[in-house]
């Protein structure tokens, strides 16, 4: 086998060395006329400046729901939502479930996407399938998994009794909530993984898979030297992605178990939304706690993001 | 034609400007946002015929407005409504946003009264204090005075009408009782007592108790606050601090804790609506809920259990040997300040808390509406709609129930309880923690 040289593409224009005698006229040309700016800034002000510059200020000062920005109050609302019940397990809560079910979702998702490419180049039904759970609003996927789970009544209540526990309800416990909020979540978005990964299989160059085979390399040998390396780049930036939609959970934590028991499914987004909008009408906090939250999932997927790009450049 | 050009520094001056009017504005915005909430003179005259009033109202009395008062409201007046249900758990919060963020899109609020205050502070509802007074048609004195001045006044002003007068009783599937060789509870001792009994001999086919433990105030909250009542305890004293971690509540909170082992399963996930159907279904012997379930009981077409059922008042605990309930939820019909019809929109609230309506809608199944008026409780038409429970619900609606707190931090504070009082319930801490924790909360924000 030949090894062959990509070289670089080349610039269709030779880039001018020695003294740069067209200095100011390039700056110039570099610039932007500003009337030509004024919907882009305008946009920038009204859908991001706007909302985050209000974001601080209710952070920063005594809001409720019915009074924002009363009096500024210093870091009184970081202080409050470091002492409120939940917010910080919250932040711990939504890592793990953003991690593992990124995780779960990936390893699932591949597999299933491996042995889908395996039958053949097409989805066929199993395509149709897979985008079932996908486009059913969260609500409802909640919903059904509720009135499934239902410890008098559900669906699963004759499993329970069949195995000698009856009554017995997964959402009963911390753990088991939690858990069982992992696995809807991995049940509606795993189709996902599967969709993205089983695109970029179809991508592998099939005369490196037949060179491998030719060489000897077996099915595993050939997935992990050929396969795999050719699809890391699409399963790191889905497991990124999934770990974004992991941290924006909501829906299913409202639905499901409404943060309980106790305070063990209680994710940021919807500790947020609590402290907001559902009985306790603190804004300032809810803001404060936001601002948090935020560089928690900036950290995280920067971190993550830095990852991927360094196990991309060392293939 | 010359090219006005963008520098870093004026692009950043630029943003630096949009910064500062994005931060103005909201300034500008909440400074004129305080202060609504104005007063509906005596006299205002109203002129229903061909106003359609837009109505938010708690999503179980969805069927009260739209069933049995739009119709008639059209016909006696020609005058319209639209009516739009809000889950309980979002009520409040909706109708301050309505107002708050400048929609303005409802007429009239059906209201939480423990939300009162939080509604007057953000402006929310029309003062009617001085328009109640020149209704010369309004028999203010018929209202039943254990709700009356609990749902609507708030600091000597009164911001609308009592609509739904709600408390706890608690129903018993004789069936179940007489299988068992029991008796309903008169002590929460006793309830416990049946509750461990049934569910143990029940085999799982049906549980001695449904508590609801939803962890929402109004839901976790009334079954902590009817053992309260039980015990004789109080969530505020005279002079409004807390006591949460009187004798009383200690007791209530252990009671709760200690029957949901014996509950059907899981206490922290039964809400409203699953409690009510595992009671209807025949799968629990025992709830403590509100009074208009004795409509649904004796209703074939949603009950197994009519004509097996019974009705107590809630048991009674430690050195409190009399029967005391508490007033769990209620609600009242205001005006939204933000209203383009607010004379005719207190028209229709006079209207709907009338004698007349409050009969047909608190003798009709799945209505609920509770009565909010004395000569409808003890009239011989309600009796009729509930012969088991009538009895009951007059002793309770005319003694004097526990009143829930209803200063602007109430949902708050009851939200903090009712997080205190789940973690217990799930094991992660004593009752004693629990109510210490609450009641720190509760100081630090009443004397805020």
């Amino acid at each position: 086998m030949t090894a062959v040289d990509v070289a670089a593409p080349q610039a269709t224009r030779p880039v001018p060395r020695g003294p740069d005698r067209q200095g100011p006229r390039r700056r110039r040309a570099g610039r932007v006329p500003f009337w030509l700016a004024v919907p882009s800034l305008g946009g920038l002000a009204v859908l991001l400046a706007y909302p985050t510059i209000y974001l601080v200020g209710l952070a920063f000062t005594r809001s409720s729901l019915a009074r924002p920005l009363q009096q500024w109050s210093g870091f009184d609302n970081f202080v409050e939502a470091n002492r409120s019940l939940a917010f910080n397990g919250s932040l711990v809560r939504s890592v793990v479930f953003a991690l593992a079910g990124s995780l779960l979702q990936v390893a699932l998702g591949t597999g299933l996407a491996v042995l889908l490419r395996a039958r053949g180049p097409r989805l066929g039904a199993a395509g149709t399938l897979l985008l079932l759970p996908l486009v059913t609003p969260p609500v409802m996927v909640g919903v059904a998994w509720k009135l499934m789970l239902a410890p008098v009544g559900g669906s699963f209540a004759g499993v329970w009794s069949a195995l000698g526990v009856p009554g017995f309800n997964p959402l009963g416990s911390g753990p088991g909530a939690f858990t069982t909020l992992l696995l809807i979540d991995a049940w509606q978005w795993t189709p996902f993984v599967t969709l993205l990964v089983f695109a970029a299989l179809l991508g592998v160059d099939g005369e490196l898979l037949e060179a491998a085979q030719l060489d000897g390399a077996g099915a595993w040998r050939s997935f992990r030297s050929v396969v795999w390396p050719a699809i890391l780049p699409t399963v790191l930036a889905v497991a990124l992605i999934k770990v974004v939609i992991g941290f924006k959970v909501f829906d299913l934590v409202v639905v499901v178990t409404e943060g309980g028991p106790g305070v063990s499914t209680i994710l940021s987004s919807y500790e947020i939304y609590r402290t907001g909008l559902r009985g306790q009408y603190d804004m300032g906090t809810a803001a404060a706690e936001t601002l948090v939250f935020a560089v928690v999932v900036g950290v995280i997927t920067a971190a993550l993001t830095a990852a991927r790009h360094r196990v991309v450049r060392d293939r | 034609m010359s090219v006005t050009s963008l520098s870093r520094r004026q692009l950043l001056r630029a943003a630096g400007l949009a910064g500062g009017f994005a931060a103005l504005g909201p300034v500008l915005a909440a400074c004129g946002g305080e202060g609504g909430g104005e007063a509906l003179a005596a006299d205002a005259a109203a002129e229903p015929k061909g106003v359609t009033l837009r109505l938010m109202v708690n999503q179980p009395h969805v069927t009260a407005f739209t069933k049995i008062l739009a119709d008639r409201w059209a016909t006696e007046t020609g005058g319209k409504i639209e009516v739009t249900a809000v889950p309980y758990d979002q009520l409040t919060s909706k109708q301050i946003l309505d107002v708050q963020g400048g929609a303005g899109e409802f007429d009239v609020f059906d209201y939480f009264y423990f939300g009162l205050g939080a509604l007057v502070d953000a402006g929310a509802l029309v003062d009617l204090t001085d328009w109640i007074g020149g209704q010369s048609d309004l028999d203010t004195a018929d209202f039943l005075p254990s709700i009356y001045d609990p749902y609507t006044l708030y600091e000597g002003r009164r911001y609308g009408l009592p609509y739904d007068g709600d408390l706890h009783i608690l129903f018993y599937n004789r069936e179940i009782f007489d299988r068992h060789g029991l008796q309903p509870p008169a002590t929460w001792d006793e309830y416990d007592a049946a509750a461990k009994k049934i569910t143990q001999e029940g085999g799982g086919k049906y549980y001695g108790a449904i508590v609801q433990g939803q962890q929402v105030p109004m839901i976790l909250g009334c079954s902590f606050i009817n053992r309260l009542a039980g015990y004789g305890g109080t969530l505020v004293d005279a002079g409004g601090a807390p006591t949460l971690t009187s004798d009383a509540a200690l007791a209530a909170a252990e009671h709760l804790i200690a029957v949901s082992p014996h509950a059907l399963p899981t206490p922290l996930q039964i809400g409203f609506d699953q409690a009510n159907t595992a009671f209807l279904s025949g799968q629990g012997a025992m709830i403590d809920t509100w009074t208009d379930m004795s409509l649904r009981a004796d209703d074939p077409s949603v009950s197994k259990i009519s004509g097996k059922w019974g009705v107590v008042s809630l048991p009674v605990g430690g050195s409190n040997t009399t029967p005391r309930t508490a007033l769990d939820a209620g609600f009242g019909l205001g005006v939204s300040s933000a209203s383009r019809h607010k004379a005719e929109a207190a028209a229709f609230v006079k209207w709907a808390t009338a004698a007349k309506q409050n009969l047909s809608q608190a003798s009709t199944a799945g209505a609920g509406i509770d009565p909010n008026r004395k000569s409808v409780l003890h009239s011989g038409e309600y009796a009729k709609a509930t012969p088991t429970a009538s009895s009951v619900i007059r002793q309770n609606l005319d003694g004097s129930p526990l009143v829930w707190p209803k200063a602007p931090s109430a949902p708050k504070i009851l939200q903090d309880l009712v997080d205190q009082l789940a973690l217990a319930v799930q094991g992660q801490q004593d009752a004693k923690t629990a109510l210490r924790r609450a009641q720190e909360s509760w100081e630090r924000e009443l004397s805020r």
